[in-house]
């Protein structure tokens, strides 16, 4: 059996003369939480698309756990769960009833109860998500890809607006999503995050993966080619300081 | 059906209504045991069932939607109803009044008390009573000169002058018939004459159609085409705006299956808002119901079905609102005036006649008559169900086609 949960090979994608995804290759093993990094317009989305199967893959391959993406779309859909960048739920529906409907996407029937309380929302079983905060949100939005215990998790920028508190919420969470063998593909556009989260990171630009590699190593490296930075070491910077203030990261709310 | 009956099936209904409302979906136990597991196919169905009620709960919740699904059409109901439900000729006329004699007053107590006449008494010279003739608010003037009521012969007699404008030729025409029967009862009074030939107007029990027949059925076509068309129209564009479609496009659910679930709840929610007209029509308009409801609930939920591919169509490819509305009005409207909504085709030319028997709501609309006013069984409506069929095939292909989750 391979150590690769997912496996890319050379893929690609136009949108007309444009070539946004330029051919390529990555594999991501199980169990891993796995970065894709890169500026606005670097091909990330088009790339996590076209494997989630929205979009159809103009060039290469990509494979999950063997299944090849392209050929078996649906197969795909019930082997992945997505967390897509700005979680729509229908409103006047409450939580039990999201997850009801999630897992009945699926085929499946679950206990809406037991996936609540995971994420310490057991309590608004009966409010409905337009009730919830922000950090609630993203909690439940990640418990609702999760229903049909999929075997690689994807997230695209999940953190984007959310305050520091919801953020390292997040960070433990996807901590909880890997412990339970389910690999993590994430992208974000804060380096942090990436550093405390991912043990692998694919840098890209322009369509192309100009850098893969752990986070350490890859600063490792940067800083054997001569780099070097005005040193200003202090114990503690402003986030820790916000955080200290305003109220210890946990799953309260 | 009778009132009774009614009160029953709403009570019916209620009950139904509530046990949606408050019970849990069907075989989710607790703590994740379930009774057995789910065949693949069970699974798909399952899946459908699942949408159909959380959607329909919510449905149930959203005040807005509960509005438009129901109190909108009863409220075109009442105002159409009342309109085409004072169907029987009425003449509003005034009367000027130049005689001074016992005759003449007796005749405008006499006319006043006709259901056929419609008496403004606030008219008393030809000048305002030719500037509402002028504006068709007044259809005639009847005259009485100065000498009606006088003796003749040693008997009372009169003329009564009808005045009209060109337009109310007809409602002259009527106006003199009217009186000359009334002179003519007066007359046999006064003189004993006898009368070898009268005429006696006399109902039959044969079953005709109303104007509000027409009315109520081209108001159920309404209902179809709001909750059919500009439902998913104004719903699917908000769907993907949220990302919600996107969602389910992660999940292995199948548009087929999608779309099931929307036809489900569209042709319950349809038939229930289509049920509360009928009562309302009953009950108020005495609406006469002879076919049978079952085979009515079917013809309908199909029409349902079918004008719902249309909305499917249309919201399920649009990409937002404003890509939506224009093309919906484009065909929602030519099916308003010409199948049958607000007028009945009857009063079409032929050929225009020919031509919208094709579309898509008029079968739905003509079918509902047919059923419900004339009696006719489902067996009776092969012209209506191919069209419809033929149309059902046609749009659920466009829409199976321009469907985008995003």
């Amino acid at each position: 059996m391979s150590k690769y949960i997912l496996t890319v090979e050379n893929l690609r994608k136009k949108y007309g003369d444009k070539e946004v995804v330029k051919g390529i290759s990555f594999a991501v093993k199980k169990g891993e939480i796995f970065g894709i990094l890169g500026p606005n317009g670097a091909g990330k989305t088009t790339t996590l698309e076209m494997i989630e199967t929205l979009r159809p893959i103009d060039g290469g391959r990509a494979s999950i756990d063997g299944v090849d993406v392209a050929k078996n779309p649906y197969e795909i859909r019930g082997m992945i769960g997505v967390q897509p960048q700005t979680p729509g739920f229908q409103d006047k529906t409450k939580l039990s009833e999201l997850i009801q409907l999630f897992s009945a996407a699926y085929g499946e029937r679950v206990d809406p109860k037991t996936f609540l309380d995971e994420v310490n929302l057991g309590d608004r079983a009966d409010s409905y998500v337009e009730n919830l905060s922000g950090g609630q949100k993203q909690r439940f939005s990640i418990v609702a890809a999760l229903v049909h215990n999929p075997k690689v998790f994807f997230l695209d920028e999940p953190t984007t607006g959310l305050d520091p508190q919801a953020r390292r919420n997040l960070w433990e969470l996807v901590e909880e999503v890997r412990k339970r063998g389910i690999s993590v593909i994430m992208t974000t556009h804060y380096m942090d995050e990436a550093e405390v989260l991912c043990d692998r990171i694919a840098i890209m630009d322009d369509g192309n993966i100009i850098a893969l590699d752990t986070p350490q190593k890859l600063i490792k490296d940067l800083l054997s080619r001569g780099f070097t930075k005005k040193q200003h070491v202090e114990q503690a910077n402003l986030e820790d300081v916000f955080i200290d203030l305003t109220g210890k990261a946990g799953l309260k709310e | 059906m009778g009132k009774i009956e009614i009160i029953i099936a709403i009570v019916l209904a209620v009950g139904i209504l509530r046990r949606i409302k408050h019970r849990t979906i069907k075989d989710t136990g607790v703590h994740g045991k379930f009774k057995k597991p789910l065949s693949p196919l069970q699974k798909k169905f399952y899946t459908i069932w699942v949408f159909f009620i959380i959607n329909m709960r919510r449905l149930f919740r959203d005040r807005l939607a509960l509005f438009f699904t129901f109190l909108f059409p009863l409220i075109f109901l009442f105002v159409f109803g009342s309109l085409s439900h004072t169907s029987s000729i009425s003449l509003s006329v005034a009367i000027i009044n130049k005689s001074h004699s016992i005759y003449a007053r007796q005749f405008i107590n006499q006319a006043s008390k006709l259901k056929t006449l419609k008496i403004d008494k606030n008219v008393t010279n030809f000048s305002t009573a030719n500037g509402l003739m002028g504006r068709g608010e007044l259809d005639a003037t009847i005259e009485l000169p100065a000498s009606f009521g006088a003796n003749k012969q040693g008997l009372p007699s009169g003329l009564a002058i009808v005045h009209y404008t060109e337009n109310n030729v007809q409602a002259a025409q009527t106006l003199v018939s009217i009186l000359q029967a009334e002179f003519q009862s007066i007359n046999t009074k006064l003189v004993r004459t006898p009368t070898p030939f009268t005429v006696v107007s006399k109902e039959t029990n044969e079953r005709s159609l109303s104007t509000f027949d027409y009315t109520f059925t081209g108001l159920l076509g309404f209902a179809i085409l709001g909750a059919g068309i500009f439902g998913p129209m104004n719903v699917f564009p908000e769907l993907k705006k949220m990302g919600i479609l996107r969602r389910l496009h992660t999940t292995p659910l199948r548009v087929w299956q999608y779309f099931l679930a929307n036809m489900l709840g569209n042709a319950v929610t349809g038939l229930m808002s289509i049920a509360v007209m009928f009562v309302v029509a009953i009950l108020v308009f005495n609406l006469k119901v002879v076919g049978n409801y079952f085979e009515l609930a079917l013809f309908l939920a199909f029409g349902i079905a079918m004008i719902l591919g249309i909305g499917l169509a249309l919201g399920g490819w649009a990409k937002n609102e404003r890509q939506a509305a224009p093309l919906g009005n484009i065909i929602v409207f030519p099916m308003m005036f010409l199948s049958g909504v607000f007028f009945p085709r009857y009063l079409m030319p032929e050929w225009l006649q020919g031509v919208t028997t094709y579309m898509p709501l008029t079968p739905v609309i003509d079918g509902a008559r047919l059923i419900a006013t004339e009696g006719k069984s489902l067996l009776d409506l092969g012209p209506q169900l191919g069209v419809m069929a033929v149309w059902l095939v046609l749009v659920y292909a466009i829409a199976f086609k321009v469907f985008r989750w995003e």
